[in-house]
């Protein structure tokens, strides 16, 4: 890289590298998105939204830290994202969170995959876990039947 | 359309997570053992490991095991339980699947204490159940690489999930 940060090539934990990239790309859409969500639920709903947006800020935060440890250029944020899909109701701002979380434990379970590192599995695993929850406290807002995911992450057999 | 989307002209938000989904893919075929190649180091496990996995697989039929006492001793809450338990099972297929060589055939073992015929406390005793079950998972899930590990996490994080809904 031209500022002198480690090829990823060169590594010994690049493919976990750019898993993790994708693990801190989805951390940036969920903040931005937890934003699109909170607008669109009254304020009781506040607490959690805030609450999920600053699981994602933390892991952001774990992210950055562990990817320039390892001299590795953490990925941006976008300046702006497309929704996909309007949002203009709580049950659609609990399915846009839906989505959120899903992006997240499809990232995480892609980490769990490519991680070469003990210490990056446990880290996954319990990130995964933690979408997983969120997930589906947002999924029975959305009125979906049942909750939960037999394979978090993972597509369906 | 199934995620966000950078403003265009922006591209790379959904594009890194298409390719993740296409990805993880092939990699739930590793997972399942469909794809598995001799000298595949990700794929490769340790004679530790197979027991270990062995022992995952066990803990799944257990849960498993549960649901189905459950639904027996407390048939009145078949609407809410019948959904998780085949999530549960689907599960523990794709675990046989993941662990390599001949698993043999045991007697499922829950906790040796029959499921209540009360709904309220066989929720109860299910949810510790798939909580613990969920924490086994999830310790073992670094113990391992590439689908085998993604698998493991996967599947404790799915039970985390029903054991907040049998809440």
């Amino acid at each position: 890289m031209a500022d002198g940060t480690r090829s990823p090539s060169a590594s010994p934990t690049a493919t976990e590298d750019a898993a993790l990239q994708e693990a801190l790309a989805a951390a940036h859409v969920a903040i931005w998105g937890y934003g699109v969500v909170g607008a669109a639920l009254p304020p009781e709903s506040r607490d959690l939204v805030v609450a999920c947006e600053l699981a994602y800020l933390d892991l952001r935060d774990q992210l950055l830290a562990l990817l320039s440890a390892r001299q590795v250029e953490p990925v941006d944020d976008e300046p702006g994202y497309t929704l996909p899909f309007p949002v203009l109701s709580p049950v659609d701002a609990a399915a846009l969170a839906v989505t959120l979380e899903e992006g997240s434990s499809a990232a995480w379970t892609w980490v769990l995959d490519q991680a070469t590192e003990r210490s990056t599995r446990q880290f996954g695993v319990a990130a995964l876990g933690a979408a997983e929850l969120r997930a589906v406290g947002w999924r029975i807002r959305a009125g979906r039947t049942p909750p939960t995911t037999a394979f978090p992450g993972l597509p369906e057999a | 359309m199934s995620g966000l989307l950078p403003a265009p002209p922006a591209a790379g938000a959904f594009t890194r997570r298409s390719l993740l989904l296409a990805t993880l893919a092939g990699s739930a075929l590793v997972a399942t053992g469909c794809t598995g190649t001799p000298g595949d180091v990700t794929d490769a496990v340790t004679p530790a490991q197979v027991d270990q996995l062995a022992a995952q697989v066990r803990v799944q039929e257990a849960v498993v095991t549960a649901y189905d006492q459950a639904l027996s001793t407390a048939p009145e809450l078949a609407a809410s339980l019948t959904p998780l338990a085949a999530q549960a099972l689907a599960q523990l297929d794709r675990l046989r699947a993941a662990a390599p060589g001949d698993l043999g055939t045991t007697a499922a073992a829950t906790s040796g204490v029959a499921a209540p015929t009360d709904p309220t406390e066989a929720r109860a005793w299910l949810r510790g159940l798939v909580g613990t079950a969920a924490a086994a998972h999830a310790a073992a899930c670094p113990e391992f690489t590439g689908g085998r590990a993604a698998l493991l996490g996967s599947i404790a994080a799915g039970l985390r999930g029903q054991e907040t809904v049998l809440a």
